[in-house]
């Protein structure tokens, strides 16, 4: 059969062109803002994923992983006894302030623990061991964290809080949402570091339960034994803290909006070209009709021409976005692109373009044939 | 064997508040192999007959017989399985698609009424190499003459199977002697292939080679010669 959409399309190169290029930007704007946000939202989460912990307790109404509140450490010993739990520590997520060699003072958020390794934590080191940790006053540093405080190495010291502190080992692609570098201490230095507010205290106890324990079971358990302290399952804790971000920093609305211009803006250029093919091509149209064609047939053309140029669209797209990676990876940002979203963003840009050609199948259906007689 | 057969077939105008009756009552008849030639001046709604005949436009009235088949003539949205089956075109503006070759115009109008692959391949051959044009099946429109173009629209009417073709002017953007040449090309080919053939024209020269002419003059058909 004769593909005269295709040929059609193919005639016009330039417009063509033009429109695979306007449905291309509409993509890349869209797989970008998107993978960005969803790059951003795994950093608000990652270590509440990482970390082998069935439940969370904290104070009531902690927003956010980042944002703990103190409460007395003494609430651990509670759950350890309830039936089903494997075992339960306290975990300190604080802020230090780091004095560079520059002068220059920054902030860490730091992840405290009696016994990394009965936790598998940090989940990514590239040198050190994070067991050496409790034996003097040492730190894990995560690389990123050069991009604010310079070059580093493992043996180099920074003073925390006014304490000099020995960096043991460094880990990857531990970030927080918040974008300050991440660092990894000892239970009992970190309350130390910040006497005043950590004294006794701790800010989350993690929970692993035994394979036989009901999670429902043993979460109501802890909630009646500490009735002024909230307890959410991992899945709902992340959830949590990615939602704090999306609401309260009106993240999602901006996401939402960037997104819907960009569909806007893919769907304007190509129902645009598309009209006005469809107008210089009338007299064509009017031959297929006038040969025995149906409206089903020339509106079929019509779509034919918009999925093709919305799938070249979306492969050019698909190449601007990761062709962007390097960069943004140079500027220590992460972009998420899943297959599913990929996929996600394909179908939407195939039905958004099929959309698009709407007007033109209106033009078309009002066609009439006896167009082809006059001149 | 009679292939159309209009009786009686009036179409009337609406112009803002006022009506123009442009046929009053238009009784017609073709047969295959037959050459009919329709004169009239301009405006005298030969364009308006062919396009109801060609079932391209609905009639106000009247009975329209297409191979013992009666159409409503009424409800022309229903008109394209006819146009499919039984009628080729061929226009003053040639029609041709611009961006296919001569022998993908005629395939692409074989798709439609049903043709696939190879046996579509094959008939476009047959009728390209009919018209002469075996050798320039693979230009596009744009590297033809209008002759050339027109013996390409010739080639995409006769295509298939349609037992009747109309042309509308089909010398009209021709010199006088591509004109002559594409006229005596429907002639012979009306008559090979038995297919009945009415040419609407202002081109004197058609008379020559028509087996009947008939005029329209104030919207009724007037037989001239035969």
């Amino acid at each position: 059969m004769v593909d005269l959409a295709l040929k059609m399309l193919l005639d016009e190169k330039g417009r063509f062109l033009a429109t695979v290029l306007g449905v291309g930007f509409a993509v890349a704007l869209v797989l970008i803002q998107v993978g960005l946000f969803f790059g951003l939202l795994e950093n608000a989460s990652i270590t509440i994923e990482k970390l082998d912990a069935d439940l969370w307790v904290m104070a009531r109404n902690t927003a956010n992983v980042d944002f703990g509140n103190p409460f007395p450490e003494t609430y651990v010993q509670r759950v350890r006894s309830i039936p089903g739990v494997a075992r339960a520590d306290n975990l300190i997520v604080w802020y230090a302030v780091v004095a560079l060699p520059t002068g220059a003072k920054e902030s860490v958020i730091y992840y405290a623990l009696e016994d990394f390794g009965r936790w598998a934590f940090p989940w990514n080191v590239i040198e050190g061991r994070a067991a050496d940790l409790r034996r003097g006053r040492f730190v894990m540093l995560d690389e990123s964290a050069q991009r604010r405080f310079g070059p580093f190495a493992v043996g180099d010291s920074r003073e925390f809080q006014g304490l000099s502190l020995k960096i043991i080992g460094k880990t990857r692609d531990a970030r927080s949402f918040t974008t300050n570098p991440m660092a990894f201490l000892d239970y009992q230095l970190a309350q130390r570091l910040s006497a005043e507010e950590l004294s006794d205290q701790t800010t989350f106890i993690i929970v692993k339960l035994e394979p036989w324990a009901d999670v429902r079971t043993v979460r109501a358990e802890i909630e009646r034994r500490l009735p002024y302290n909230d307890v959410h399952t991992r899945a709902e804790w992340t959830s949590i803290s990615r939602r704090y971000w999306i609401e309260s920093t009106g993240l999602g609305l901006t996401i939402f909006l960037t997104v819907s211009l960009g569909a806007l803006v893919g769907v304007v250029i190509v129902a645009q070209t598309l009209y006005a093919s469809t107008t210089e091509h009338l007299a064509e149209f009017g031959t297929i009709k006038a040969l025995g064609g149906r409206d089903i047939d020339v509106c079929g053309l019509i779509a034919e021409q918009a999925m093709f140029a919305a799938a070249l669209g979306f492969a050019l797209g698909l190449v601007l976005t990761f062709g962007l990676d390097p960069l943004l990876v140079r500027l220590d940002m992460k972009m998420a692109v899943t297959r599913g979203m990929a996929a996600l963003v394909f179908v939407a840009t195939q039905v958004l373009c099929l959309s698009a050609s709407i007007v033109s199948f209106r033009k078309v259906r009002s066609l009439d044939p006896a167009i082809v007689f006059r001149g | 064997m009679t292939v159309l057969e209009a009786r009686d077939v009036t179409k009337t105008y609406r112009e803002g508040p006022h009506e123009v009756q442009v046929l009053r009552g238009v009784s017609l008849s073709l047969s295959r192999g037959e050459v009919v030639a329709l004169e009239g001046p301009s405006g005298s709604g030969k364009t308006t007959l062919l396009c109801i005949l060609g079932c391209l436009l609905g009639a106000g009235g009247g009975r329209l017989t297409i191979e013992g088949r009666e159409v409503d003539v009424r409800r022309p949205g229903r008109l394209w399985s006819i146009r499919r089956r039984s009628i080729g075109f061929v226009f003053q503006q040639y029609n041709l698609f611009p961006s296919l070759t001569a022998m993908e115009n005629v395939v692409y109008a074989l798709n439609i009424r049903g043709w696939r692959g190879a046996r579509a391949r094959r008939e476009a051959e047959r009728v390209l190499d009919a018209v002469g044009l075996s050798q320039r099946r693979n230009f596009r429109p744009r590297d033809l003459s209008g002759g050339q173009k027109q013996r390409v629209a010739v080639a995409r009417a006769l295509a298939g199977a349609a037992p009747m073709i109309l042309a509308d002017e089909p010398t009209g953007n021709l010199d006088s002697d591509s004109g002559a040449q594409v006229l005596e090309l429907f002639r012979s080919l009306a008559r090979q292939e038995n297919r009945a053939l009415l040419i609407v024209t202002h081109d004197p020269a058609v008379r020559s080679i028509a087996d009947r002419v008939v005029a329209i003059r104030d919207g009724s058909v007037i037989p001239l010669e035969s």
